[in-house]
């Protein structure tokens, strides 16, 4: 437990005293104000919203395709360092020799990344804010609708933190990363490619934009946060054992 | 504080060690000694958990490094060839971060991390960015961290590489100075270091022990033995004298007026009280009157180079890791 919040403790720090944190959160914050700001004109020219379909489902929902590619952007960029970088400079060795378990580095760095990817999201509350001001939002769909972001973000960090133990090279780790995810991402496209069958019911589970979807009309389904669990879980599994096998290099 | 016995390590098919067994005792200085590439690393990464041996058991304070892993960690200080350090990070900051991982106590953390900072001579860069400081700086960060913890036992991988000579001095006077209650294993190629710093030095050589004891039994080692004779001799007729004798070779003379002083060495085989007594009577006979016979003492550097360059010729004449 010392261990895991120690790396934690040290990583966020890391992450927020160099560049990398502030340049993600300013190229995110761009393109999701774009996004939010022609839902918003979209729905400015309509006269009549029915409450499902507001610029709030719309935003977590319908467009979230948009949102999600910003994701495929910004989750592989903040794990591609984790432990490559560890591993290049050498770093890992003191962090290794230390009395840490495998699993508290490889928890205190992952909680690290999480926090960042929720602080990252937390500027986006504003958007509900401002929509407050002129009508009407559901407070539990906005809330469901974050836990979506957050199970998909915290899937797709543990997978990035997995490629970025594989490898010293944070640009190759980046690559596999963003090739891994955008791969699980279009998997959920086949939904509306497949004929019905057992291929398009995988898809349709895997999806990300039915997640958003779901989420963003306050349909909570268990399958997604299982799904979402699993793939977190089995991320960190494996990253722990592969951290554990360098001592066998 | 340490006991390794029978450890060999491959990478692959590449043996980095074989076959290592050697302890360290309580409070004991003890130099790691061998050339480039002999495996002294990957034998202090073995000793300090960050590598697992291939075979072999490895104890540190009484805990067997593969049963009991942490607690091996937790009683020693290891500072990494190269001295790794986040470059982002303040020297207090990175410090705190090891002091929280090496379980020292909240409270203590604060007095551990001055202690230390000032033993290593590092407390007047306390909030220097570690990516702003230089390599010798760096170095002593390293060993500050190594130090934070208190350990009775500390394992440092070439501390004084890449210093000057001053900074060479100050950290060869702290490690006698934290000899004692100490327990330190340091590795270098430098034989000077283990005269300054060691009281015992284990030798290695290509993965394998080649020697281990006193500075003094070392040099005891040493195979081939040579003297230097002082003799009178106006003509220079004494080379000539001893030439005859075989297994005996003069390397080097030097004259002063009538005096001439003779350096010989005594080849390996040979037997040295017998060579030594024909020399006297060949120069006796040629109507030389010695002076002195003065026997050279036996450096740590010729007894390394012949201890290592020994194990090379074996290693030749072996086939090695064929079936």
């Amino acid at each position: 437990m010392n261990g895991f919040l120690a790396v934690y403790r040290r990583e966020v720090l890391s992450l927020w005293v160099t560049p990398l944190a502030w340049v993600l959160l300013t190229v995110f914050l761009l393109l999701q104000g774009a996004i939010f700001y022609s839902i918003i004109t979209h729905f400015a020219s309509m006269a009549d919203v029915s409450v499902d379909t507001g610029p709030v489902q719309a935003y977590f929902g319908q467009e979230s395709i948009f949102l999600l590619m910003t994701l495929l952007l910004v989750c592989p960029a903040l794990t591609m360092r984790v432990f490559a970088e560890e591993r290049r400079s050498g770093t890992i060795e003191a962090l290794l020799t230390a009395p840490v378990t495998a699993a508290s580095v490889v928890l205190g760095k992952y909680a690290a990344l999480l926090t960042t990817y929720a602080l990252i999201w937390l500027p986006t509350l504003l958007y509900v804010v401002i929509l407050r001001k002129t009508g009407v939002v559901d407070w539990g769909v906005v809330g469901s609708s974050y836990l979506g972001l957050f199970g998909i973000g915290a899937a797709y960090l543990s997978l990035g933190t997995l490629m970025s133990a594989m490898t010293k090279s944070q640009l190759v780790a980046l690559l596999l990363t963003i090739f891994l995810e955008f791969g699980l991402f279009i998997l959920g496209v086949g939904e509306y490619i497949f004929d019905p069958g057992l291929l398009r019911d995988v898809c349709a589970h895997v999806s990300m934009m039915g997640q958003m979807e779901d989420f963003s009309k306050g349909i909570l389904d268990l399958r997604r946060v299982v799904f979402d669990g699993t793939v977190t879980a089995l991320g960190l599994f494996v990253t722990t054992r592969v951290v554990d096998s360098w001592r066998w290099g | 504080m340490i006991e390794v016995s029978n450890l060999t390590k491959d990478y692959g098919t590449v043996v980095a060690v074989r076959d290592l067994s050697f302890s360290v005792g309580k409070g004991e200085i003890v130099g790691f000694l061998g050339p480039n590439g002999a495996g002294k690393s990957t034998t202090l990464r073995v000793l300090a958990g960050f590598l697992g041996a291939t075979s072999g058991r490895i104890r540190i304070a009484g805990h067997d490094i593969a049963e009991a892993p942490l607690a091996a960690r937790r009683s020693l200080g290891y500072m990494p060839e190269s001295a790794p350090l986040y470059p982002e990070m303040r020297v207090t900051e990175y410090l705190l971060f090891r002091a929280r991982l090496k379980e020292v106590p909240g409270s203590k953390q604060k007095a551990a991390i001055d202690g230390a900072m000032a033993r290593a001579g590092v407390a007047h860069m306390a909030g220097t960015v570690i990516g702003h400081l230089s390599k010798g700086y760096r170095q002593r960060v390293a060993l500050a961290d190594a130090l934070v913890s208190d350990p009775p036992l500390l394992i440092l991988d070439e501390p004084t590489a890449g210093l000057d000579p001053n900074q060479i001095r100050e950290v060869r006077a702290l490690i006698k100075d934290l000899g004692g209650d100490r327990t330190v294993l340091l590795s270098t190629h430098i034989l000077s270091e283990v005269e300054a710093t060691c009281e015992r030095a284990i030798v290695i050589d290509r993965g394998r022990l080649v020697a281990e004891g006193t500075i003094e039994e070392l040099r005891t080692r040493q195979k081939t033995s040579s003297f230097s004779v002082r003799v009178r001799d106006a003509n220079a007729a004494s080379e000539a004298a001893v030439s005859g004798i075989s297994g005996l070779v003069v390397h080097a003379a030097e004259s002063e007026g009538a005096r001439r002083t003779l350096h010989v060495t005594l080849g390996n085989e040979l037997d040295a009280e017998a060579a030594i007594e024909a020399l006297v009577r060949a120069l006796t006979a040629a109507g030389i009157g010695i002076h002195a016979l003065v026997p050279a003492q036996a450096s740590l550097e010729q007894v390394f180079s012949e201890l290592t360059a020994h194990e090379t010729a074996l290693a030749k004449t072996e086939p090695e890791g064929k079936p």
